[in-house]
Parts: C-alpha cells; sequence; structure tokens
C-alpha cells in the first residue's frame, strides 16, 4: 500500500479504492455527515475548478484529517458529475482529473511513473538500468495527442513494435489513458438521489453555467455565409467547385455537409454551386438532398480533420494556428466567430467609456 | 488501355470459364467467415452487390458456382450483423489491417508497361512488408498474408491481435510512418554545438554543426542515414556526378553548387556523421532519402483511404479479377523476389479459342509473348481471357 499522501494525490488507483473501501464508511454517511463536510466542498470545488481550468486543484496535504478528506472528495466528485448528467461536463471534469495527474506525474521517478502506469493496463517497457523507457505503438496511437507534429508516429523511433519516449511524454500518454478512463466510466453511470437531493443547488448552478456557456458557443449566425471565416480545406474546395474544377467525391460530401451543418438550405447550397460552368441545378439538387437528408433517410454529418487528412482533403501547408487548436471544421468556423464576436464586444464596451470621457 | 466493347456471347464466354473454375476449386474462405460482410460485381451487371453475409461456407461456394461473378469482395472489417443493409447497423467489432498497393497510382502508368509496373509496384511492396511492418512494427511474418491481387498490385492483410481495434486515425497515423509524411528534419538531424566560449560573461556558442544519427539507428533516424549514405555513393562513384545529380531532379544551379559543396573532405565528414550547416545539402539529402527510403507515393503507393477505412471491402482471396482473369493467390515474403504473377496467378489452360482482336497488342503470359494484330485468331484459353477482360477482344 502506498503512503496515504501519495493516494490523495492519485485517488483513482486501486490501493485508493481499496483504502477508502476498507474505512467501512457507508455512501450515505459521506454525503450526509457532518464529519465529512470538507470532503464534500473539496468534491465541489474540484468539479468547478476541472469545468473552468481544466485543471481539479490542488489543497494542502500535510495533515492526515487533509489526506483523508481529499481522498474522500474524489468518488464524491464522481457522483456529482454523473447527477450534472451532461456528456459535454463529463469531458471536462474527466480532463481536469488528467491534467492534474499530469502535473504531478511529471515531479515523480520513473520507477513511480513505471508503476503507476502498470495500472493503465499500458504495454511498456522499462530498462531500469539507463532508465529507457518504450511503449507498445497500439497503446501509442491510442493515447498520444498524435494531432501534434511532434507527437506523430513518423516522428518517434518505432522499433520492433515498441516507441522510445521520455518519462514525461510517458505520463502525457498516461493523462490521456486516464482521461479516457474516466470519461468512459462515468459516461453511463446513472445519478445517486440522494447526491441530487444534497447537492441540488450545486448541481443546478453549475448546469446553469454549461447551458450559459453552450449558448455563447452556438451562436452561429444562421443564412449568410462567411466566406472569410472557412477553414482552408473548405474554402479550397469551395473555390474548385466554383471553378467547375474536379473535385473528388468526397471533396464534393464534406463541403455539402459542412454547409448544410451551419442550417442553409438546398437553395442556399446549390446558389454557391452555381458559378460552376458544367452546372447542373437538377443533379446538383438531386445529390444534395442526398447528403441533407431531403431525399434518403440519413442527414449526414461533416467529415472531421482526421477524415478530411485521410482522403488528402487537408491542405497541410495552409493549416494554420486555429486548425491547430481543433479537430473539425466547424469547431474551426465557430471559434472564428467566436474571436469576432469578442472583439465585437470589446469595441461596444469602449464606446460607452469614451464618451463619458468627452 | 481498352478497345473494344465486349459482346453479350464474350461477356458469357467469360462467366462460362469463371463457372468452371469455381466449380473445381476448393475456395479457402476468410476467417470469422460468417461475420464478414460480402460483395459482388457480375459480368453485364451494372454496379456492385454488397451487404450480403453467408453463415456456411457451402452455401458461398453454391453462390460463387452459380453465380459465376465478375469480381468478389469481403469485408476487412467483422460485423454483429453483416448483411445489415446500412453500415451503421452492422455494428461493426473490429477490422484487419489493410494495405493496397497498387500500380494505378504511378504517375505514367500509360506510358510503362504491365510487366514494369507489377515489378516496382512489388519492390515497394517488399519494402513496406520487411522494412516498415516486420522491423520498425514488429509484426511477425505468421501474422500476415501477401496477396497478389489479380489486378495491378498487391495486398497485405495483417491480422495481429493488436490492429483489429485500431481506428481510421490510428491506420491514418501508420500510413503517415510508412509514407513519411510530415517527417520533422530535426528529429533526424540534432543540432550540436562545437564549442562554448565566454564574452562578456555570457556563454555563447561558437559554431553548430548537425549530427547525423548513425545507420544503424533504429525506424526512420537510421533510415534517412541509410538513404543519405546511398545517395553519396551513388554520386560519387559515378562518371558524370553532375547529370547523376540532376537525375535527382535536381536544376543545374542547385547540382552545380552541391558539387561545389561536396568537397572531398565533406565527403568524409559526412559519412563520419557530420553534416554541416549548409542548408542546400540538408535539403537535398532529407528530401531524397525519404524519397528513397519511404513506400514511394511515385511508384505504387499505398492506397491510403484504403489502410484507413475501417470498413472496407477488398477482393476475396482465392477469387478471379474480371479485369484479367487472374486468380488472387498468396504470396510469400522469401520467395517474392522472383514471383512472377503473368506466369503463377494464370490459372486458365492452353485450349484453342477462336477470337477478334481490336487492336494490337502485345502480351506476355506465361512466359510466352504474344503479338497480335487486329482481326480473327486462334489464341490459347488464358490469353483470350485476359484480351476479353482487358477489353481488347471480342470472342468469334
Amino acid at each position: 500500500m502506498k503512503p496515504l499522501n501519495t493516494l490523495a494525490r492519485y485517488p483513482f488507483l486501486k490501493d485508493a479504492k481499496t483504502y477508502v473501501k476498507n474505512q467501512g464508511i457507508a455512501v450515505t454517511e459521506l454525503i450526509k455527515d457532518p464529519l465529512y463536510d470538507r470532503a464534500r466542498s473539496i468534491a465541489i470545488e474540484r468539479v468547478e475548478h476541472a469545468f473552468e481550468h481544466k485543471d481539479v486543484g490542488v489543497r494542502q496535504l500535510s495533515k492526515e484529517s487533509d489526506c483523508i478528506m481529499e481522498l474522500f472528495s474524489y468518488p464524491l466528485s464522481r457522483m456529482i458529475t454523473c447527477c450534472i448528467n451532461d456528456s459535454y461536463f463529463t469531458r471536462r471534469y474527466a480532463l481536469g482529473e488528467a491534467v492534474r495527474f499530469y502535473k504531478n506525474l511529471i515531479k515523480e521517478n520513473t520507477f513511480f511513473l513505471v508503476d503507476i502506469v502498470k495500472e493503465f493496463n499500458l504495454n511498456i517497457q522499462f530498462d531500469g538500468e539507463n532508465q529507457h523507457l518504450s511503449i507498445y505503438f497500439t497503446d501509442y496511437l491510442t493515447h498520444a495527442p498524435t494531432r501534434y507534429k511532434h507527437w506523430k508516429l513518423v516522428n518517434r523511433e518505432l522499433q520492433n513494435g515498441y516507441i522510445s519516449l521520455s518519462s514525461k511524454d510517458l505520463s502525457r500518454v498516461t493523462q490521456e489513458a486516464l482521461r479516457h478512463r474516466i470519461n468512459n466510466e462515468l459516461l453511463d453511470k446513472p445519478c445517486h438521489e440522494l447526491i441530487q437531493k444534497t447537492f441540488s443547488e450545486e448541481i443546478q448552478r453549475l448546469q446553469n453555467k454549461i447551458a450559459t456557456q453552450r449558448k455563447n458557443n452556438e451562436t452561429i449566425p444562421v443564412g449568410k455565409l462567411d466566406v472569410k471565416k472557412l477553414p482552408p480545406c473548405i474554402k479550397r474546395i469551395l473555390a474548385d467547385v466554383q471553378a467547375g474544377e474536379n473535385v473528388p467525391h468526397m471533396g464534393r460530401f464534406a463541403l455539402v455537409s459542412f454547409l448544410n451543418s451551419l442550417k442553409l438550405s438546398t437553395q442556399d447550397i446549390i446558389d454557391l454551386f452555381n458559378t460552376a460552368p458544367d452546372f447542373d441545378e437538377e443533379k446538383s439538387r438531386y445529390q444534395i438532398e442526398h447528403i441533407t437528408g431531403g431525399v434518403s433517410s440519413t442527414s449526414y454529418k461533416p467529415p472531421g480533420c482526421d477524415k478530411l487528412k485521410t482522403y488528402g482533403l487537408c491542405p497541410s501547408e495552409e493549416i494554420d494556428r486555429i486548425c491547430k487548436k481543433t479537430h473539425h471544421p466547424l469547431s474551426y468556423y465557430r471559434y472564428k466567430w467566436k474571436i469576432e464576436n469578442k472583439r465585437k464586444k470589446k469595441k461596444s464596451d469602449k464606446k460607452p467609456n469614451k464618451k463619458n470621457e468627452a | 488501355m481498352s478497345g473494344v466493347n465486349l459482346t453479350k456471347e464474350s461477356l458469357a464466354f467469360l462467366q462460362d470459364q469463371f463457372r468452371s473454375y469455381y466449380k473445381k476449386s476448393d475456395l479457402s474462405v476468410p476467417d470469422r467467415f460468417s461475420r464478414r460482410e460480402y460483395a459482388f460485381v457480375f459480368f453485364g451487371g451494372k454496379g456492385m452487390l454488397r451487404h450480403l453475409g453467408f453463415s456456411k461456407k457451402k452455401q458461398f461456394q453454391a453462390f460463387l458456382q452459380k453465380k459465376a461473378p465478375m469480381h468478389a469482395y469481403y469485408s476487412t472489417a467483422y460485423y454483429q450483423y453483416p448483411d445489415a443493409p446500412r453500415m451503421n447497423e452492422k455494428e461493426w467489432m473490429g477490422a484487419e489491417l489493410i494495405f493496397d498497393l497498387d500500380a494505378d497510382h504511378l504517375p505514367d502508368a500509360d506510358n510503362i508497361t504491365y510487366e514494369t509496373q507489377l515489378e516496382l509496384v512489388k519492390i515497394e511492396f517488399i519494402k513496406l512488408v520487411d522494412d516498415f511492418l516486420m522491423n520498425d512494427f514488429g509484426f511477425p511474418i505468421e501474422s500476415m498474408e501477401l496477396y497478389f491481387s489479380g489486378g495491378r498490385g498487391y495486398h497485405c492483410h495483417v491480422k495481429h491481435p493488436s490492429v483489429y481495434q485500431l481506428s481510421s486515425g490510428d491506420r491514418r497515423e501508420i500510413v503517415d510512418y510508412i509514407t513519411g509524411r510530415d517527417l520533422n528534419a530535426s528529429v533526424v538531424f540534432h543540432e550540436e554545438s562545437m564549442g562554448r566560449a565566454q564574452i562578456k560573461g555570457k556563454t555563447v556558442s561558437t559554431g553548430k554543426r548537425l549530427r547525423m544519427p548513425k545507420p544503424d539507428e533504429p525506424g526512420w533516424r537510421g533510415r534517412i542515414s541509410q538513404g543519405l549514405i546511398d545517395i553519396l555513393e551513388d554520386i560519387v562513384q559515378s562518371n558524370d556526378p553532375l547529370l547523376k545529380l540532376k537525375g535527382y531532379g535536381v536544376s543545374e544551379y542547385t547540382a552545380k553548387k552541391l558539387l561545389d559543396d561536396l568537397s572531398e573532405n565533406r565527403i568524409l565528414r559526412i559519412k563520419q556523421g557530420h553534416l554541416d550547416q549548409s542548408t542546400t545539402i540538408r535539403r537535398f539529402f532529407l528530401n531524397n532519402a525519404l524519397r528513397k527510403k519511404a513506400v514511394s507515393f511515385a511508384a505504387g503507393e499505398t492506397d491510403e483511404p484504403v489502410t484507413c477505412d475501417v470498413k472496407r471491402l477488398i477482393r476475396l482471396p482465392g477469387s478471379l479479377h474480371g479485369k484479367t482473369g487472374f486468380k488472387v493467390i498468396p504470396v510469400s515474403l522469401d520467395t517474392l523476389d522472383d514471383f512472377d504473377p503473368l506466369s503463377e496467378a494464370v490459372i486458365f489452360d492452353k485450349t484453342p479459342v477462336l477470337v477478334d482482336v481490336g487492336v494490337d497488342v502485345t502480351v506476355t503470359l506465361k512466359k510466352e509473348t504474344f503479338e497480335l494484330t487486329t482481326g480473327n485468331q486462334e489464341v490459347p484459353l488464358f490469353v483470350a481471357v485476359f484480351l476479353l477482360g482487358k477489353k481488347l477482344a471480342n470472342i468469334k
């Protein structure tokens, strides 16, 4: 069994679970007993901090009671997350736990790290003598953030199925493994009635926060398309279509499903295609309606960055800063709107001030 | 390259020949047989019949014998409900990892002969299986099935337990690795400080050089080094280094500059593992070593969407390719060097058949060359099937 303050910092480990279990405290006690007031308030802090700062935060762990409260706050946080019952929130919470995990992990020595990694069923090799670490490539692919260039498999040393990596990088991979694990564990877990009752106020408050954030994200103007905000891939396909160039099927599909997701009508989309020299309105209408769900029974979602890359539709030389932040052309478009809205807001906030000065 | 429209008689002839093959052969079926989706294209038919599932091997063989399809495919994925009409109802359970190297993508495919195309693809295929899948990815040879596709290329099916659950994005990473896409120069060449000096109390570097990886280093680092040394030898040992350099696709100006830069002293240093800061040299070597060692897109690219698509249909091993009459046959890495698809995948006999050739054409099959001019003539059955499949002749 690891020491108590280690368990408090890594409350998702098996040892931590065993410790909590061995204390023989009933869930109802944890939720009701005034003795655990502090654990409950830490639980809320964890969840809220994760949602707002992508990190569950740190608290002092100098006394034994600090550690115990920290340890008990973890299962409570999970239960509260389940009651908030929102997959986006659950993902944020999982990320928050995982990020804190990483920050703690990089301060540990390699032996400790290797020991922890075992709990995540990651197939790794460790040569203690020269501290050389490697991981089996499928585990690497499942968890490593390969959307960043230096994390791509091609930029790693691969031999006999194993990739060499530093302990810092292994910590990052393990972070993702924890994120996936927590996310999967909480996904379909029902809400505990007593939690709902006890924390109803906090749960309501957090749900409102999510709703507000969601509303801000969704204010995409409908109707007119702002070409300037299109991601490079879609911009290029649109330009090719309008020039009457031969665009592969997947390209046309990506464009139409993308525009459809921005709630452009079939007619709006046809009008965009209209400039192509080989334009055939009837044929286009049929094909477009097939994708938007007018003719066939399914309405298709636009392909993400992964798929576009696979089909060679992602112009790698035009990838910009925003592309790197997002995984989907729609997120790119939304992001650009968000920036502009912020800018506009700033401007409008400033204007009245100037008047006052005058 | 197609010359004629096939007559009804020709289509019926081909179908009869295919049927007689399916009746005689004891076709082995894919593993997880009843979990796979099957699809067929028929002689004279329009489009593809897909979303079929079979529960018994006998039923499947009876189908092939009765319908004698022009093309037969199975899904690399296995499903809970392989015959569900919509993809999202099939319930995906996993998929083998597939590589499809095909001469279709060769830049000037029409200007080189079929034999040469197949040779070029084969070189790439050996590189793929031996260098990458076995060495770097560590797949044991027993976990891979290799096939001649019956057309213009080769297929590799990786059936290692670790691959079945890989997502499409994971598979794309594997393709990017094999093709060397997005390889960072800084991963290969390390900047190394040659010395330090104290100037006004500050430590500054007195110069930098690039350290090259050793050729026996794992993965891409060693591979680039090997490629680099290969190219260097190639140029140095040539009678006309300038011409040789131009052969690598550099301009006269750059070639001259490179040669000026490549002093004897410098070559020695490169071989010792030090690449100087000359940008021209660095860029030239990195690009060309990469092109040399990657499974090349120029000659038989791995058809990327095939590898990345986790719900792909691929030609059924043991079936016949409708455009050539060749059989999709297994090949082994040991004998691949000497493998001649244009003999070994030809399964029809020599019975003479009267055909009407539509275009002048030379065909080499079973090590025999047939120079054919337009008009009626007798050819062996295997040549007839090939000509009809390629739409170069009709049955008389």
